[in-house]
């Protein structure tokens, strides 16, 4: 579960985020949805502790992101929006290197690495440095890292964007089994499809306000009622 | 012809613009620039001194027109080792040169664009010291209109061939590593060039020059020019040229050197438009390897966190070229060059002087060999770009539940290998080749060990305040920067207070009582060291983005 109150976060005097108040239960997908722009990343970076709060708080499974990051930062694995992870490592490193960092036992490693990426493709590819990779195959390795620790929490950002239909199908259903679990999935996109194919709820941020939260089903009736919603949904619809 | 103009002008436009850079640097570029000034001054001054004595020397005999070949040699010298970075890195490293491929130009013309900004900043080198140089000899010698304009030309020349041929066989160079089709593996053997370069150059002057000196050549030998322009025939014409502009003999000479220049230039284009492209095509990044079963096995060993965060430290120097031969090479090449003119020198007073260090006052001794270290392992690359080096990767720190101080640990780590890397080399120089006594090593060597920990906590403290993380290009980490003299100024400051103190305290005498007072002192430091850098972590490792 991932509590947000009051978060708030500031680029040079402007308002990214804006007391954005929200709870991510367990056991559902979430999806966070919103235009280019909207506060998406901004309000994930405070959540996984990149970026510190300017007010608010955030807390992973009842623990602080702020007061007590370490352990905070064990509870969720997180799937950045950008590629720039450690580039000059080698995928079977960089797996490793996480290994080391969550405390994996080896054999759980050796298991977990063989079945993840060759689940995604990418097994050939481990002993090549991450920057010869292509941007889905980085996306990939990121996955396969984040599901090697294993953690309640899965938290990633615009994680279909560049992948190919049989991984972001592979990805879909491996969120929908960690949903299945009573874990908790979070996920942020641009694509009003993505969500109406994947997500139990949904809320949805436009310049850094929460405009609307609840199922999928209060979604559909909102956009037809209420003027302000029914724009955005154009917005999310048409660039696509 | 006249898109390849068109080309250089462009590339010469792209490359030296101001419009991108942010006011801070060119703020840094102005300050540079007034801290030139006075070394600038003095340069010129040293220049004009030598030139004079050397004029007095050589011109009873005639032979003044060997002080031109020596600077037309050192100039020719500087060129190639200038170009062979430069043309390399904008011939084939530079992020563009994949785009201009696809577009309707010749591959000369494309070369001769690259070419543009890298021959043009010979210049640079050239306004500086070659002009004032042939305007000083002119002056000595109270030469007429006549030499001016010849030596003008001359000035304009002198880079087009050594130039040219540099980058030529840099062409051919990168025709052949470009068989193995890896762009990382040929910028690490260019980053090793340079470096041989130097110490080629350094072990052919030794050689060449021995233990006679110019004056004593001077006396003895007839063709005195010959002799020292020896391997530069350009060198040897110039001055030829120069020496009697008057003279039919000095106009010919003038004349073959414009006509080999410009069948230089003739020569790059044709090569270029036969190699250029054959060392561009297929330069990709990184090498491809398939992946077996067993090699999973090697990987999964559980490690402790420090470990895994050195180790990715140090394989990303190892791995990024640019860094690779900024950090690792640069701060080898000190000792290793010492070590090169130490063993030239082995017959020489250095060789085994050792002993007599023995002899000397212990406290003096001490004293100075720790002033030794705190230059070499002052500013340390590694340490001030700790942070810096991972570039647009650092929030991967930040999300992963790695305590920050023992990133910052890691970070520290890796630049002290490097210190402690130069310290052996420097040590087994110092045993073996000096024979410096057991005793004073010993000193010494844990003396150092404290000071590079100190240097490279003030590195690794500097970068942290303020890194540079938003770069595109691994080279905007040094270049620009002025944050290499920052920690260096520090410690010259700090550690000269102490050596003086230390120095003018007569009670404290000896090589182990001056030794053990310094012990404590740096201890000291170091623990101060520590404790600020942990409340700069605090302030600062969550708020770099
Ligand atoms: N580092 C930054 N500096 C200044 N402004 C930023 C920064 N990061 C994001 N912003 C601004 O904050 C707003 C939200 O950005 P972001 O959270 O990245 O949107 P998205 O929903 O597309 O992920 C945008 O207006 C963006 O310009
Ligand atoms: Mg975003």
């Amino acid at each position: 579960m991932i509590e947000i109150k009051q978060a708030t976060k500031n680029f040079a005097g402007k308002a990214a985020v804006k007391d954005l108040n929200l709870t991510v239960p367990d056991g559902k997908i979430f999806g966070f949805l919103g235009p280019n722009g909207a506060g998406k990343s901004t309000t994930i970076k405070m959540m996984t502790g990149i970026l510190p709060l300017d007010a608010g708080s955030i807390s992973m499974n009842g623990v602080d992101i702020s007061t007590d990051p370490m352990k905070a930062k064990h509870q969720f694995g997180y799937v950045p929006d950008r590629s720039d992870i450690f580039l000059r490592l080698k995928g079977m490193e960089y797996l490793n290197f996480i290994g080391d960092v969550f405390d994996v036992p080896p054999n759980v490693r050796k298991e977990k690495i063989e079945y993840l990426t060759k689940s995604f493709d990418i097994y050939e590819a481990l002993n090549d440095q991450i920057h010869t990779y292509s941007h889905g195959m980085r996306q990939k390795i990121v996955v396969s890292g984040v599901l090697l620790h294993d953690p309640d929490v899965w938290i990633l950002d615009e994680p279909l964007t560049g992948l190919d239909p049989k991984s972001s199908y592979t990805l879909k259903e491996m969120m929908r089994e960690h949903a299945a679990k009573g874990k908790t999935v979070f996920f942020s996109t641009h694509v009003l499809e993505v969500v109406e194919q994947l997500c139990d709820e949904v809320a949805i941020i436009n310049k850094g306000h929460v405009q609307f939260r609840g199922s999928m089903k209060e979604m559909k009736q909102q956009f037809q009622e209420d003027n302000n919603l029914e724009k955005l949904f154009l917005e999310l619809t048409q660039n696509e | 012809m006249s898109n390849t103009w068109k080309l250089m002008k462009l590339m010469v436009k792209m490359q030296l613009s101001f419009a991108h850079r942010s006011t801070a640097e060119k703020t840094g570029y102005l300050i540079l620039a007034v801290i030139m000034i006075p070394f600038g001054l003095l340069i010129l001054t040293l220049l004009n001194e030598l030139i004079a004595a050397m004029y007095a020397a050589f011109s009873p005999t005639g032979d003044e027109a060997v002080i031109l070949g020596v600077l037309f040699v050192l100039m020719t010298v500087f060129y190639c080792f200038i170009s062979i970075g430069t043309v390399l890195s904008s011939f084939y490293f530079a992020e563009d040169v994949e785009s201009f491929v696809p577009l309707p130009f010749h591959p000369y013309q494309i070369a001769a664009g690259k070419a543009a900004v890298p021959f043009l900043s010979l210049y640079g080198v050239n306004a500086v010291i070659l002009l004032p140089g042939l305007a000083f000899y002119g002056l000595h010698s109270g030469a007429g209109l006549l030499y001016y304009s010849s030596a003008l030309l001359v000035w304009l020349l002198l880079p087009v061939l050594p130039f040219v041929l540099t980058a030529i066989a840099i062409m051919f160079m990168m025709r052949f590593v470009n068989i193995s089709k890896n762009k990382d593996r040929s910028k690490v053997i260019a980053g090793l060039l340079g470096f041989g370069f130097v110490i080629g150059i350094n072990v052919v002057i030794r050689l060449e020059g021995g233990s006679q000196n110019m004056y004593q050549l001077a006396a003895g030998q007839g063709d005195l020019l010959g002799l020292v322009t020896k391997f530069f025939p350009t060198a040897y014409i110039s001055s030829s040229a120069l020496a009697a502009p008057a003279s039919i003999q000095g106009i010919l000479f003038l004349v073959l050197m414009t006509a080999l220049s410009a069948g230089g230039i003739a020569l790059f284009f044709t090569i270029g438009q036969k190699l250029y492209f054959k060392g561009v095509l297929g330069l990709s990044g990184g090498k491809r390897n398939t992946f077996t079963e067993d090699t999973v096995e090697v990987y999964v060993k559980k490690k402790p966190l420090i470990y895994s965060l050195f180790r990715k430290e140090v394989l990303l120097i190892l791995r990024t070229p640019t860094f690779f031969t900024q950090v690792f090479v640069q701060s080898l090449i000190l000792p290793v060059l010492a070590i090169v003119l130490i063993i030239m020198e082995m017959d020489g007073p250095l060789g085994g002087a050792g002993p007599q260090l023995a002899e000397m006052n212990g406290k003096f001794v001490i004293l100075a060999s720790v002033g030794l270290s705190v230059v070499v392992f002052g500013s340390n690359p590694a340490s001030i770009s700790s942070i810096s080096r991972d570039g647009k990767s650092w929030f991967n720190h930040l999300y992963l539940p790695i305590p920050p101080s023992k990133v910052i640990m890691s970070k520290m780590l890796t630049a002290y290998l490097l210190n402690a890397i130069s310290l052996v080399i420097l040590s087994a120089a110092a045993l073996w080749v000096i024979k410096i006594p057991l005793s004073i090593w010993t000193a010494w060597f844990i003396l150092s060990l404290l000071i590079s920990w100190i240097a490279s906590a003030a590195g690794v403290m500097v970068d942290l305040y303020s890194p540079k993380l938003d770069w595109t290009d691994e080279r905007e980490v040094f270049k620009g920067r002025f944050i290499g003299i920052v920690p260096l100024a520090i410690e010259a400051l700090v550690f000269g207070v102490i050596l003086v103190i230390v120095w003018n305290i007569n009670s404290l005498q000896g090589l182990w009582p001056v030794t053990g007072a310094l012990l404590i002192i740096f201890l000291l430091l170091v623990f101060l060291m520590q404790t600020a850098m942990r409340k700069l972590t605090e302030r600062r490792y969550h708020n770099l983005l």
